[in-house]
């Protein structure tokens, strides 16, 4: 499994850099906003929105998209984005 | 049902087999949709049935246990606890008041108010007051562990002179936002020596310092069920189970050596999202001082 995490990584380098960058901003802009909910969630809805893009970026460059992973995306995205928001704009 | 259908169940949901075409169950785009149904419906329940109005603001602060959680504090630096006092706490509740009406979040209203007049109006005469603030945070706990790691906040919780202190826990709207302030207001009352020279001297007042931050609760109504607790642990425990299958599957996928020929999502990818959602859950938990 580890192997396997390397070859990915290496095979997708600069995605996976992407999409760390990315979600350590959103901790620190989370972080940096504490307490103020509207923006918390506006970041969340960012960062979701983003991680549903990457996931289609990320498939298309490699040819193997399709409409079960863009849903896929969408789904694990939005069902987070729903849940956290009743704990911060209820 | 026998135990190994239980057992091939448990199974077909959370391992990759022929007959889930090598997948967990519980990532198939079908249990997806369930979960982002339920999500939707927990959003819709919580906003717009009466239940919101008894859980009032997503948050699980109550006075019994910052009173509680403030003395344990002075405990452990040898300092003796403070006595409730229904005038603080009633100073509390009217500066808390007074900044969701006049929309600010300061020691002092735009207006010029202090915090002292506060106290003053609740028949409460202070040689030493003091006050904290906080909005927005989500448990008793992390309000003190924010005010303790604040230097100002804690020279005033653990300042010596003190005898009483006063809480109030009020949700509102300020800035537009709903928002959860939580005041502590300290005090130690005038001698008589000095009640009897209050006629020809103004006392003193001292106040060490003031501090801000952002909590929701609320003195008058305390929730009847723990929803904040409930709803932290549920997200938590949603996103561990999820985080855990998805390491099962990329394990037992990789040893089958499926994971090339699969077309799904990344693990990887979705391991790192749900990893930084536990991470901000636990941020967002904590609110904001002053």
């Amino acid at each position: 499994m580890i192997n396997y995490i390397k070859k990915e990584v290496k095979k997708h380098a600069f995605d996976y850099l992407i999409l760390l960058t990315a979600s350590i901003f959103f901790i620190l802009a989370l972080n940096l906003f504490r307490g103020e909910r509207f923006l918390e969630f506006v970041i969340l809805l960012a960062f979701v929105s983003f991680y549903v893009v990457w996931g289609v970026y990320h498939h298309a460059m490699n040819d193997h998209l399709s409409i079960k992973i863009v849903l896929e995306y969408v789904m694990i995205g939005f069902i987070f984005l729903f849940l956290l928001k009743i704990i911060i704009l209820p | 049902m026998s135990f190994s259908r239980i057992r091939d169940y448990f199974h077909h949901l959370f391992f990759p087999k022929e007959d889930n075409h090598f997948r967990p169950k519980i990532l198939h785009l079908d249990f997806l949709s369930y979960y982002l149904l339920l999500s939707l419906f927990l959003t819709f329940l919580f906003k717009y049935t009466p239940l919101s109005n008894i859980l009032g603001y997503a948050t699980d602060i109550t006075v019994e246990k910052l009173y509680e959680l403030t003395n344990q504090e002075r405990k452990k630096h040898n300092l003796p606890p403070l006595n409730y006092s229904e005038k603080l706490s009633r100073a509390a509740y009217q500066k808390a008041l007074d900044m969701f009406n006049k929309n600010y979040w300061a020691h002092f209203g735009p207006n010029g108010e202090t915090p002292w007049q506060f106290i003053l109006n609740a028949e409460y005469e202070y040689e030493y007051a003091g006050e904290n603030l906080a909005k927005n945070f989500l448990f008793s706990e992390n309000v003190i562990l924010a005010w303790m790691n604040s230097k100002t906040h804690r020279e005033n919780i653990l300042r010596k002179e003190y005898t009483d202190i006063g809480f109030a826990v009020v949700n509102g709207t300020l800035n537009g936002e709903p928002t959860t302030l939580v005041v502590q207001m300290f005090g130690r009352p005038l001698s008589s020596n000095l009640v009897r020279n209050l006629s020809e001297k103004k006392p003193v007042s001292n106040f060490s310092s003031f501090a801000n931050s952002e909590v929701l609760a609320n003195n008058e109504q305390k929730p009847k069920i723990n929803v904040t607790s409930f709803l932290f642990n549920f997200n938590l425990g949603f996103i561990s189970i999820l985080i855990l299958t998805l390491i099962i599957d990329f394990y037992l996928a990789a040893k089958m050596g499926i994971l090339k020929i699969r077309f799904t999502g990344k693990n990887l990818a979705h391991f790192i999202f749900l990893g930084f959602l536990a991470i901000g859950l636990f941020v967002i938990s904590q609110g904001e001082i002053l």
